[in-house]
């Protein structure tokens, strides 16, 4: 059973209230939700709108055919009724217009009466919520009545917890012991500095705002240097000013992690909408030649693992790390089962810094080309052997980068077709498989999935499933949401093989769920 | 050990590149005067000490001071710095900077550097030229200078930075001549122990580029520390780095009580009360 439900409306008047109340109700059932977010860069006005997808199973995507529309104005209606099928249903916000601030419970209150959940259930989530609540439960009765049931939403056992990968981004860094987070704010990225932000009053870690990116990757650094653990975050433009100090974290060796949010670029692009246009500069970004770890979780569980490795691998080899994301991962609320998320928590490497720090001795990092004491070189045989110990640091890293997923498979493994992708995709992709023969959830089928986490170093794996695949005469498809296929070309330039089947998305939104499986069934 | 024989222990061995005679040799000296007169008191220790320089002629003194620290980037000296406060505020960090450097480069940087307000020092060599990029203009060149880059001479008027800091907040302003160094120690030493964030300017003559400039010692004087911002205006106001007209006054020029970065941060300060870093502290 799968429930596509879309609640629209201007910003500012809390249809991200709706979804979340409704989101928390079926969670709380027992069901799995997926809630997608879609406004544009303004404050308050415009159109804004959430498409929650209910299933019994894991889903991780939505669909672009509707149930339900929740209209909190007359354009929502107006915009995405012929998204509706032919039996969907309308949530009117006229009917409840004089509930005033209760409005979004009021609607909250008819969504949960055509799903076919107790109206108590709601009442119990609103009284959690709200302090004083007794118009707030009115409101809900109200919407309740207004309503006849049409699905069958019984209560399931289990326990499902809801989170967006900004929130598992902070949480791993939490868990990994970060002491300091630097960031200047930028859209998709400023989640994690609002997570980290409402957590450090223990004064076990602090969040720090410097007055630009270029301030806050040379404080970064500096902090680094000092002892502290420390991860930096920006987006787009953002990175691109911190370049200059990623090239400065390669000759000096001060441990660093860089988080990167990406949304449609080039320039300011499309500030609040997602593409994953940004592994080229991952890979690149910063002059000269020097190591670095590209690790790209796909959801937010792999969020929590993949920050800690950052940590752990940056700290280990003095390296730069990127956790490489987007907005559509750092922002749509996914759902798992608390059991997964709890068993990766108990998982995570200790991140040790183990190096001398100033105070410890005298310690010197630099800029420039240097010798053993720190102090600056130009000396020709220096710098060949400076090369080459940054060469061969870069071969230890992909040796104990070996000790962690780096790809992962999904599906039979002798499946005749492969599909192959990263970050955020990874879970429209498994939902998409699923929907054409259920090859993910049950083993058997025509489909796999091979999801790369790690674009730097890369998993020789990845040459291997291509080779199988393309020999038995399946078809290897590439997707991804950018329009030159960068892991392809990444994948060609490390393996030799081009991957011409391709799906390519670039309109700045998210696939969905039927739209990839009507793209994978061309092939 | 008396503070002579602390201080053959803070120089280095490595070859200094420095044109002869230049006057960043007495900088060096008076930092290395500073930082062992206060090791020699015996409350901080020679590793307590790090620095952070940019790149330019006076950044060189990274490789001439036996100190922690890092050898950073073009104009970045101050975030930098300002990194090592917020890893460990136990650390007495100098940043050691150029005119271009802080005045152009790095100018977003100085104008946010009093508000947060950490416990550092600023250490500016001005000798109102980029001078190891062959001698163009920087914000503190006057009007007429002729380099390679602008033949026909500098258009703009300069900057007065002592002003500037002044309109910034910043709580501690100074300014020294490069040629007396015991002075320029004294005040470092000023510098160093003052709560938050410390601004010293040093005016120093380049041999090589911008040599109409030289040769202002005679309109130098001192004053006594000021704590009053309308006479620091005006001793500010005396000079305006444009020319070999008017009095340089020398000394602490303004200095007042503000809240340090790490008595605004809560995690800052519970690391500075236990004497450790992030490192240290059990977190």
């Amino acid at each position: 059973m799968r429930v596509n439900i879309l609640i629209g409306g201007k910003a500012g008047q809390g249809i991200n209230k709706v979804s979340e109340i409704v989101s928390r109700v079926l969670t709380g059932s027992g069901y799995y939700t997926f809630n997608y977010r879609d406004y544009p860069s303004l404050i308050r006005g415009g159109h804004n709108f959430n498409v929650l997808s209910v299933s019994d199973a894991r889903v991780g995507s939505v669909e672009s055919k509707l149930d339900i529309v929740v209209a909190m104005d007359d354009k929502t209606v107006e915009l995405h009724k012929g998204e509706l099928k032919k039996d969907g249903i309308v949530i009117m916000f006229e009917e409840f217009k004089s509930l005033g601030r209760n409005l979004n419970i009021a609607l909250s209150g008819a969504l949960i009466k055509i799903l076919g959940i107790d109206l108590s259930v709601l009442i119990e989530e609103i009284k959690s919520q709200f302090k004083e609540s007794d118009e707030a439960v009115v409101a809900a009765e109200k919407g309740f009545e207004s309503q006849e049931k049409k699905f069958d939403f019984k209560k399931l056992g289990g326990e499902i917890e809801i989170m967006h990968g900004s929130k598992a981004v902070a949480l791993g860094a939490v868990e990994s012991d970060i002491d300091l987070y630097l960031a200047y704010p930028m859209t998709p990225a400023t989640g994690v500095m609002h997570e980290l932000a409402a957590r450090q009053y223990d004064g076990k870690f602090m969040v720090f705002q410097p007055e630009s990116e270029v301030a806050t990757v040379n404080a970064g650094l500096g902090a680094s240097f000092a002892g502290a653990k420390v991860m930096i975050g920006s987006s787009g433009g953002g990175y691109d000013l911190m370049t200059e100090g990623l090239s400065l974290q390669g000759i000096s060796e001060i441990p660093l992690v860089v988080y990167l949010a990406s949304r449609p670029g080039p320039g300011t692009g499309v500030p609040t909408y997602s593409l994953q246009n940004d592994l080229d500069v991952a890979l690149r970004g910063g002059h000269g030649e020097f190591p670095r770890v590209v690790i790209a979780p796909g959801d937010p569980i792999e969020c929590v693992g993949s920050v800690n490795e950052c940590m752990y691998l940056s700290e280990k080899f003095g390296c730069l790390s990127i956790l490489l994301s987007d907005k559509h991962l750092a922002e749509s609320e996914f759902s798992f089962d608390k059991k997964c998320y709890d068993k990766k928590v108990s998982k995570l490497l200790k991140v040790d810094v183990i190096r001398k720090i100033p105070g410890e001795g005298i310690v010197k990092a630099s800029s420039y080309e240097h010798d053993a004491d720190g102090n600056t070189s130009e000396s020709a045989e220096l710098c060949r052997k400076n090369a080459d110990a940054r060469v061969a640091k870069y071969g230890k890293i992909k040796k104990e980068c070996e000790k962690f997923e780096m790809v992962k498979l999904y599906g039979p493994k002798d499946a005749k077709n492969l599909v192959i992708g990263w970050g955020s995709t990874k879970s429209v992709i498994l939902d998409a498989l699923d929907s054409i023969d259920g090859s993910i959830k049950n083993g058997k089928g025509d489909w796999k999935f091979l999801q790369v986490l790690y674009m730097k170093p890369l998993s020789s794996k990845i040459r291997e499933e291509i080779e199988k695949v393309s020999e038995g005469g399946g078809n290897v498809i590439l997707v991804e949401q950018n329009v030159t296929g960068q892991l392809g070309r990444l994948i060609r330039e490390k393996t030799g093989l081009k991957l011409n089947n391709r799906i390519l998305k670039y309109d700045s939104r998210p696939f969905y769920c039927d739209e990839l499986k009507e793209e994978l069934l061309k092939f | 050990m008396d503070a002579n024989e602390i201080k053959q222990n803070i120089g280095t061995k490595e070859v200094n590149t420095w044109c002869p005679g230049c006057p960043n040799f007495l900088i060096l000296e008076s930092v290395k005067k500073a930082v062992a007169e206060m090791i020699s008191k015996g409350k901080v220790r020679q590793e307590d000490f790090a620095i952070t320089t940019d790149i330019g002629c006076h950044a060189k003194i990274f490789d001439y001071l036996n100190l922690s620290g890092i050898y950073g980037l073009h104009g970045r000296a101050l975030p930098t710095g300002l990194g090592l406060c917020l890893g460990n505020p136990n650390l007495k960090v100098l940043s050691f900077m150029g005119d271009g450097a802080i005045y152009s480069e790095g100018a977003g940087h100085f104008f946010n550097i009093g508000r947060f307000n950490p416990n550092m020092v600023l250490i500016v060599h001005d000798n109102q030229s980029f001078s190891l990029t062959t001698g163009q203009p920087t914000p503190t060149s006057q009007q007429g200078y002729k380099s390679k880059a602008e033949p026909i001479g500098e258009v703009d008027v300069p900057i007065n930075p002592i002003k500037v800091a002044l309109g910034l907040g910043i709580g501690f302003i100074a300014r020294c001549n490069a040629r007396d160094f015991n002075h320029t120690a004294e005040i470092l030493k000023k510098a160093i122990n003052y709560n938050g964030f410390a601004f010293v300017e040093i005016i120093q003559d380049c041999l090589i580029f911008n040599k109409d400039i030289n040769g202002k010692d005679k309109m130098m004087y001192k004053v006594e520390d000021n704590a009053d911002m309308k006479k620091a205006y005006k001793i500010a106001d005396e000079w305006d780095y444009n020319g070999k007209k008017g009095k340089i006054g020398l000394g602490v020029l303004y200095s007042v009580e503000k809240e340090s970065l790490d008595e605004k941060w809560h995690a800052l300060g519970k690391l500075k009360s236990e004497g450790v870093g992030w490192k240290g502290f059990d977190n």
